[in-house]
């Protein structure tokens, strides 16, 4: 167990090694950088001022030499500065993240108490009318973009309630926070509930199927008691998977659903600094994704290693 | 220019009086809520080139001299003083001496004085150790050779020429003084002034958060306890919050006529203002390069442009065809309209214009059976792409079939540098309503902003007599001259100049909309809240 | 193996069925939401491949007297702000949508297959070096990576594939290595080793073939989100630009303006996003439980 924890380890260092370069050679491909921004308005210019700011903030510098520098300056804990704001990258990242975490966490048990559920309940009655049902509503919700949902919500609280929410760091009442934070949480956890569901459904079909619930069965447990006792409780190993896959699906989905409901999170905010060509910015909240993606699959499969120990540690 | 500018007092005054006695005394205190339209590069005034900077920072600052707040057109007769208590012109008309005043202090204490007036415009004209990191309206000052102090409280602009616009310009919103005692980069990003209200907290793509300047040394003002700025990109999301109440006013001049309907339908008692803003949309053409090159080409597009159609789409209507200059009756050098018809490709008759214009595409070998094929290259903004999608749909009528080239922020500067386009579209705003800040920066050989490379000489000499001209009525015949020469060469070909609505909620008091330009508006001191 | 999968799962059902159309009426029972699911597919094809045909307007042309048009018998689904048809922009829009979808899952699976074969097959440091670019990959959102590649590659429609594409490889390289690594100890494999077959025909002859069935099942599942990873990009302003009719452009900025005035801006294009994919997902689960019994539910 030890030795396939160290080699995970290492591997998942590796692997955010890996991201590392390839965001940091991406965004170097891109054309024009924050200096063309800057001068954009100013109309011709000496290129003797746009080398200028190229030197002082580091970007005339050769590639490899600014890759090492980020990456001292991310092991020391020294992130840069915006290169727009001027501010130090951390200062402006750190803010955010509460933000997109209550965000993705609400977005989360949303979806957990909706798919988990109703994924049960589908397999439990499977081949039934409800099961056929709930099946069409879950691929039905896997097919809307989350930001249409977003805007139809919007449209609908304003015909409705006259009024929408607007973003407020601190909400003064709680139906306020509800409308900031859950209601674009049930936007994102819309799709996410449907993977639930789906992934819930099949997993306990499996596990359905497996000889201990036939021997319970035919040992003459209730059906009630081989569903919802015996299964389900086989079946939750599976659903922490889906918490896994489900960490990149809804950072996706958080992207567009931050721009509709004009939350200042993180997601919305990696797409600002892309527009500034805000390196520092980009490069760090890219990792930062990255990271919380990788903890969280090596999370999942350390829990799933500790849970069931058939998994075999080789692979 | 005395007498011009006790006028300007009386005005005031009378407008004080008259405004007191409608809306009742006023009263102190709420913080006034509005929408940002996006996420402004910094905090710096003097580094920006965009009305996204001006309208949340404009309250921090005050300028020698400033538009007054409450007259919608802009001009020199409108021009009050701020951080001087006068001004006089020397006999030559090439010195302009301010006399400042001695109970101003900075937001972190220290007095202000001569010396920052001298620092702010020595940076402004490069003549400084500390530089800008762009620096976009240095050409406002080519005509002035330096600022001198003559004690703490007296500065003068010694200039090359007479040049009687140099008073507007600094009137204008884009030119706060700054302090002397803080570097360009701390004025990015923590800006301190002298005005109404003090800067608390910019969070890009969030807010920004001013507080009322206790020591403000307008004594009782400002009424206001702070102004917020929240930053909504999307339109609608923006308008809903104003409609529902979430903001006591949209962002100035950034409501576009369609939803100013929708606003109408949704929140009645709002009070909603259209106005142009002094911003035309234009086209830019590379003429160093083939198709372009061809001057019957550039007359054919001249001639092509269906301008109230672009109108009726963008504006329904509301909208106004011109030259260079801001169309009349709110821009004060618009060509008269018989002249304006006169000029090829303005005339009423639009299928009229198009068949010239075939004739004219045909005589360079192009026809029916033959299209010239280019591409429209513009900006992945709205206000650029839409215009942009119009001008190729009516090109199609002179055998033109052209391709949509979005291009990004980043890269669209450079790639007008490069000359790498045939055809683009363009925005310019125009700061204050003044030949000299649209003609030097736009069509002078070598200006920083003259994105065409646009030179003639002979234009130029022009540009130089018509801003030594002291008599106003003179001056304008000049400039009308000048402009209508500028369209018939093809220079930028104006499409048309915008209007855009305001709204605010009916207890805001005190807000005036500028009618000739979009960025001298926002000092915001004597707005209040009957609530 | 796609094949005797068909034909047990017939067999399983009882179906005595020998004529081909009967059985395709069979399986069109049996799988009514896959039916409708394809059903949707082969229409949104259709309406790509004769939109000239449908409709009545050049989804490019701009008519300033009938901007903001309320639906009506005139124009089906109204008219933007440009006064340009609706509905033929949606008939048009599929063009884009279908081939971003297609193109990107061909592009995706095609380079997914080399690698997963190439890992599987040949392991090794190949399967060393393939096994970490693949974990790069995945730990990535799809969306944030194709953000970033867009905006590196610049906002069109090739490049738009492509930016969707990359992030499906490891998604399907991992689905065909993890199989070619099973087959490899499959006895006809070894069969066609000992009688000297070379590694390269025995990789594309009996592997690859055998990898079918998971590939389709997975590309088919894929279809759906990169139709709508492409609508989001768009959404963003950073897919396809304008003036093309890609769904997620007409949804975007200009529409979003209109949400309350001229709702139909936003509803029609949303409705056409949802129900590509909903029929691709629908089409792509009945594929699973035909060709891929071991997942089904």
């Amino acid at each position: 167990m030890f030795a396939y924890i160290v080699r995970r380890l290492f591997l998942m260092l590796l692997t955010l090694f890996g991201i590392s370069v390839i965001i940091f050679v991406l965004l170097r491909v891109v054309p024009g950088n924050i200096v063309d921004i800057l001068f954009d308005a100013a109309g011709f210019v000496d290129p003797a001022d746009k080398a200028n700011l190229e030197k002082e903030l580091g970007l005339s510098q050769p590639i490899v030499i600014q890759y090492l520098h980020w990456i001292g300056g991310l092991l020391r804990g020294d992130l840069g500065y915006s290169y727009v704001s001027e501010k130090p990258a951390l200062d402006e990242i750190l803010p955010r993240i509460p933000i997109t975490a209550r965000l993705a966490g609400l977005a989360l048990l949303f979806s957990a108490s909706i798919g988990i559920p109703l994924g049960v309940l589908s397999a439990v009655h499977q081949g039934s009318r409800l099961d056929y049902v709930l099946r069409v509503v879950s691929l039905s919700g896997l097919s809307l973009p989350s930001f249409w949902l977003g805007l139809l919500i919007l449209m609908a609280s304003v015909s409705m309630f006259g009024t929408m929410p607007i973003f407020n760091p601190n909400p003064k009442t709680w139906m306020e926070a509800f409308a900031i934070y859950a209601v674009p949480a049930m936007a994102v956890g819309f799709r996410s509930a449907a993977l639930t569901m789906r992934i819930t459904r099949s997993s306990m079909l499996e596990i359905l199927r497996q000889d201990y619930i036939r021997t319970a069965r035919a040992k003459g447990a209730s059906e009630t008691s081989v569903n919802y006792h015996h299964a389900l409780k086989n079946a939750v190993l599976p659903v922490i998977t889906v918490i896994g896959i489900e960490a990149a699906f809804l950072i996706g989905g958080l992207i567009v659903t931050e721009t509709v409901f004009n939350i200042p999170g993180i997601a919305r905010f990696l797409v600002e600094a892309l527009r500034w060509r805000d390196y520092p910015i980009v490069q760090n909240l890219v990792m930062f994704i990255a990271v919380v993606v990788v903890v969280v699959n090596f999370t999942v499969d350390m829990l799933y290693a500790a849970i069931d120990p058939r998994i075999r540690y080789g692979d | 220019m005395r007498s011009v500018q006790a006028l300007a007092v009386g005005v005031l005054s009378v407008l004080a009086i008259s405004d007191v006695s409608f809306a009742g005394e006023p009263k102190s205190g709420g913080i006034f809520r509005i929408y940002h339209r996006d996420s402004p590069g910094s905090a710096s005034i003097h580094e920006g080139a965009t009305y996204s900077l001006n309208v949340p920072f404009m309250p921090i600052f005050n300028n020698l001299v400033m538009f007054n707040q409450h007259i919608a057109q802009n001009s020199i007769g409108t021009i009050v003083p701020e951080l001087a208590e006068s001004w006089a012109w020397s006999g030559d008309n090439k010195t302009l001496t301010f006399k400042l005043r001695k109970d101003v202090k900075w937001h972190d204490g220290k007095p202000f004085t001569a010396a920052d007036v001298k620092c702010t415009f020595d940076m402004l004209m490069g003549k400084s150790q500390q530089k800008f990191r762009q620096n976009p309206r240095k050409s406002w000052y080519d005509q002035v050779n330096d600022v001198t102090t003559n004690g703490d409280y007296e500065a003068s602009f010694n200039l090359k020429r007479p040049q009687p616009a140099l008073l507007s310009l600094l009137a204008s919103g884009y030119t706060p003084i700054y302090p002397c005692h803080l570097s360009p980069a701390e004025m990015r990003t923590k800006p301190i002034g002298t005005g109404p209200f003090k800067f608390v907290e910019f969070k890009a793509n969030e807010s920004i958060k001013l507080t009322k300047n206790p020591d403000y040394f307008k004594k009782g003002l400002p009424y206001l306890d702070g102004i917020e700025f929240t930053i909504i990109p999307n339109r609608s999301t923006a308008i809903l919050g104003f409609v529902s109440g979430k903001f006591d006013m949209t962002f100035p001049t950034e409501v576009s006529i369609p939803l100013l309907k929708d606003v109408k339908a949704q929140a009645p008692n709002a009070v909603c203002v259209v106005e142009p803003n002094n911003v035309s949309t234009n086209i830019i053409i590379n003429s160093t390069s083939p198709p372009f090159d061809n001057i019957d080409i550039r007359r054919a597009l001249a001639l092509s442009l269906d301008r109230k159609a672009f109108i009726q789409i963008m504006f329904e209507g509301q909208g106004d065809i011109g030259g260079t200059m801001e169309p009349a009756p709110d821009g004060l050098w618009a060509m008269p309209k018989d002249m304006l018809e006169s000029i090829p490709g303005y005339g009423p008759d639009v299928e009229k214009n198009r068949e010239e214009a075939r004739k004219l595409m045909q005589k360079a070998g192009y026809g029916p059976d033959k299209h010239l094929q280019i591409k429209v290259s513009t900006r992945n903004i709205a206000v650029y792409r839409d215009p942009a999608i119009i001008l190729i749909d009516q090109i199609k009528s002179i055998y033109i079939d052209a391709e949509l080239d979005v291009v990004d922020t980043a890269q669209w500067f450079p790639k007008v540098a490069r000359k790498d386009y045939s055809l683009g579209l363009n925005l310019t705003g125009n700061a204050v309503d003044e030949p000299d800040q649209s003609f030097y920066e736009n069509y002078a050989c070598g200006s920083e902003r003259n994105y065409t490379n646009y030179c003639n000489k002979d234009i130029e000499k022009l540009f130089d007599q018509q801003s030594a001209e002291t008599d106003l009525n003179k001056r304008k015949k000049l400039v009308w001259e000048i402009d209508k020469k500028l369209q018939e060469d093809v220079a930028r070909p104006i499409i048309f100049h915008a209007r855009t609505g305001t709204c605010w909620q009916p207890y805001v008091k005190n807000v005036t909309i500028m009618s000739n330009s979009s960025y001298n508006g926002y000092r915001y001191e004597d707005v209040w809240l009957d609530k | 193996m796609a094949t005797i999968n068909f034909e047990s799962e017939l067999r399983r059902a009882g179906a005595n069925a020998t004529g081909g159309w009967r059985r395709l009426a069979f399986l069109a029972q049996r799988y009514m939401l896959g039916t409708i699911g394809l059903i949707i597919m082969l229409l949104f094809v259709w309406m790509a491949a004769s939109a000239d045909l449908i409709c009545r307007y050049d989804p490019l042309s701009v008519d300033s007297a009938h901007r903001l048009a309320a639906p009506s018998a005139l124009h089906w689904f109204g008219t933007d702000s440009f006064g340009r048809d609706v509905w033929s922009r949606i008939i048009h829009g599929s063009r884009i949508s279908l081939a971003v979808g297609i193109g990107s899952t061909t592009l995706g699976a095609t380079l997914g297959v080399i690698v997963g074969l190439a890992s599987g097959y040949l392991s090794g440091w190949v399967d060393l070096v393939f096994q970490r670019i693949t974990d790069m990959l995945q730990s990535l959102p799809l969306l944030v990576l194709a953000l970033v590649m867009t905006a590196a590659l610049g906002p069109s429609l090739p490049n738009v594939i492509v930016a969707i594409a990359i992030p499906l490889i490891p998604t399907v390289a991992r689905v065909i290595r993890a199989n070619t690594l099973a087959l490899r100890e499959q006895p006809f494999v070894e069969a066609a080793k000992s009688i000297g077959m070379s590694e390269m025909r025995i990789a594309l002859r009996h592997v690859l073939p055998n990898t079918m069935a998971p590939l389709i099942v997975l590309a088919t599942a894929q279809l759906g989100s990169t139709i709508l990873t492409e609508a989001s990009l768009s959404f963003l302003g950073l897919g396809i630009p304008e003036p093309y009719p890609s769904w997620g452009r007409m949804l975007s900025e200009s529409a979003a303006e209109y949400v309350r005035t001229a709702p139909w801006l936003v509803i029609f294009p949303g409705i056409a996003i949802s129900l590509a994919v909903f029929g691709t997902n629908l089409f792509g689960d009945a594929l699973r439980d035909i060709l891929d019994p071991r997942q089904r539910g």
